[in-house]
């Protein structure tokens, strides 16, 4: 699956760059996390919002200015 | 034979009111009904029988004087804080008084008990606890829903008439779905938050009312809310569905179910049904994940995540040590998705009045494996369920789930309504609607457990 290929490599570099220590429990939990997440994380990155011009400080209790 | 303690919450606090029950007796009686069942359901975590009378001989004449009702784990009670359902949370907590709190007391009411939650907020089942799982009154053996699982088996187990849920991707609407109840997810900001140990960095999470029905949510909602939510008779309604996944990868008795509801609906309210588009609801769902994840994550250290507390689940330690990692940039986008999605919104609640949809795909499924059979293949019950859920939170929009039907197995299914910003009590008109059309088939319905040897007042 796309994304989840480089995983061996970006989850034991991101927790050790972060000084995150992890037990095999907890890579086994991360690796499925990142397996559920990365692939639509890319989606998600790779959809076009450059029209979109974010809302400052959003009112979510009113509908958009 | 009905007992007070069968009545909802509207009929217990009018009988209070009315004199025809004493709210001393009524406590009593709650308490000794706790006792009797929670053991099968695990919803109530907590009672303090000495505060709760305290809470009862210092009570106002308010709209809830003399009901005992529930919290869930997420408040801060003045002798209790909250634990959020596990052994740690990511910020300090203390015992105080919440939003919740004060308006409950402020309304009357008397809180009996704290409700479980599934951990950490973080689960659509309610299956992971740190006091163990809730159960599902319908079948003991199956998910409540979460996370505000307890809240939710507390009132369809008919241990209270009305509990107080949280709601941050879809914990009260999903437990109300499980549980065949009806949980209002109020417009974001319009309902206590005060207190929560998120409340000053959320942008999701609300507090909302479990009920029976949509009544007991309006009385409940207007306490929470400190404002009358007025009543109207939805006429006309237009009601926006939606072809897609959410609405359509659903098990065949879901879809028929709120099909129907739908029809009902409409036929009730001399309405009409319009087709609506609405794209990027997975990146909308993904975006509120990422959005809560981070919020959730404030002030939380690398050296803070070495050091967890062992009792926390290990779905809990990876998850969180994963969101330490999650890219920035994804958040970013998040927000602009958020923006995206609430402009068409906007545009389409020029369209119709409330956009209708499953609130979950498929009935309550086991506590020892919460997994669902869909269209597309078998899926957790958390992945499938928050595709339905997390749009209402992304945008702070209104939304509520309604019974609308028993499955084969005789499991609640429920059908979701959404408004524009500000339009809670239109949700509870249609709901209202609803019940009207189908003859409160629904909401009246009752699990085994709850029309067991009713608890003489």
């Amino acid at each position: 699956m796309e994304g989840t290929a480089p995983a061996d490599e970006f989850i034991p570099a991101g927790l050790a760059s972060l000084g995150i220590e992890a037990d095999e429990v907890d890579l086994a939990v991360i690796g499925a996390v990142h397996q559920l997440l990365w692939p639509p994380i890319l989606e998600l990155l790779a959809l076009d919002t450059e029209g979109v011009v974010p809302e400052r400080c959003p009112d979510l209790s009113k509908a958009p200015e | 034979m009905t007992t007070p303690l069968d009545l909802g919450l509207r009929a217990q606090a009018a009988a209070v009111a009315a004199g025809d029950v004493e709210p001393g007796e009524l406590l009593d009686a709650t308490l000794t009904r706790l006792e009797e069942r929670n053991p099968a359901l695990n919803a109530v975590v907590e009672t303090f029988p000495e505060r709760s009378r305290e809470m009862l001989a210092a009570a106002p004449e308010g709209p809830l004087r003399g009901v005992p009702v529930v919290i869930k784990d997420e408040w801060p009670l003045p002798w209790r804080a909250q634990r959020f359902g596990a052994a740690e949370l990511m910020a300090p907590t203390a015992p105080g008084e919440s939003g919740p709190y004060r308006a409950l007391r402020d309304a009357g009411a008397v809180i009996v008990g704290v409700g479980n939650m599934h951990e950490l907020g973080a689960g659509s089942t309610g299956n992971v606890s740190v006091y163990g799982p809730a159960r599902n009154p319908w079948d003991t053996e199956r998910c409540p829903g979460g996370s505000s699982s307890g809240p939710a088996a507390s009132v369809a187990g008919r241990l209270v008439a009305a509990a107080v849920g949280a709601d941050g991707l879809g914990s009260v609407r999903f437990p109300a779905a499980y549980c065949g109840l009806t949980g209002l997810k109020p417009t974001f900001g319009r309902s206590a938050m005060e207190g929560h140990h998120m409340a000053p960095v959320t942008s999701l999470i609300v507090s909302g009312p479990l009920c029976a029905d949509a009544g007991d949510c309006r009385l409940l909602g207007s306490v929470l809310y400190g404002e009358q939510l007025g009543a109207g008779d939805a006429a006309g309604l237009r009601i926006g569905i939606v072809r897609d996944p959410v609405s359509e990868d659903v098990t065949p008795e879901v879809g028929a179910a709120c099909e129907a509801a739908i029809e009902a609906l409409r036929a009730e309210t001399g309405g009409e049904v319009r087709e609506i588009a609405l794209p990027d609801l997975e990146a909308a769902t993904l975006a509120a994940i990422l959005i809560i994840n981070s919020e959730s994550m404030g002030g939380v250290t690398p050296e803070r995540l070495n050091r967890l507390d062992p009792e926390l689940s290990p779905i809990a330690r990876g998850t969180l040590k994963y969101r330490m990692m999650l890219p920035a940039t994804a958040t970013v986008q998040s927000s602009r998705v958020r923006t995206l999605m609430r402009r068409r919104l906007a545009t389409l609640f020029e369209q119709v009045d409330v956009i209708a949809w499953p609130t979950v795909p498929a009935p309550a499924p086991p506590l020892d494996a919460p997994m669902v059979e869909l269209p597309s293949g078998v899926n957790t019950a958390d992945q499938a369920n928050v595709r339905g859920a997390a749009l209402a939170n992304l945008t702070g929009i209104p939304s509520i789930s309604m019974p609308v039907g028993l499955s084969s197995e005789g499991l609640p299914l429920a059908l979701q309504l959404q408004a524009a910003w500000g339009g809670d009590e239109l949700l509870l008109d249609a709901a209202e609607a609803l019940e009207r059309a189908n003859g409160r088939r629904w909401v009246e319905s009752l699990p085994p457990l709850a029309e067991a040897s009713p608890t003489e007042v």
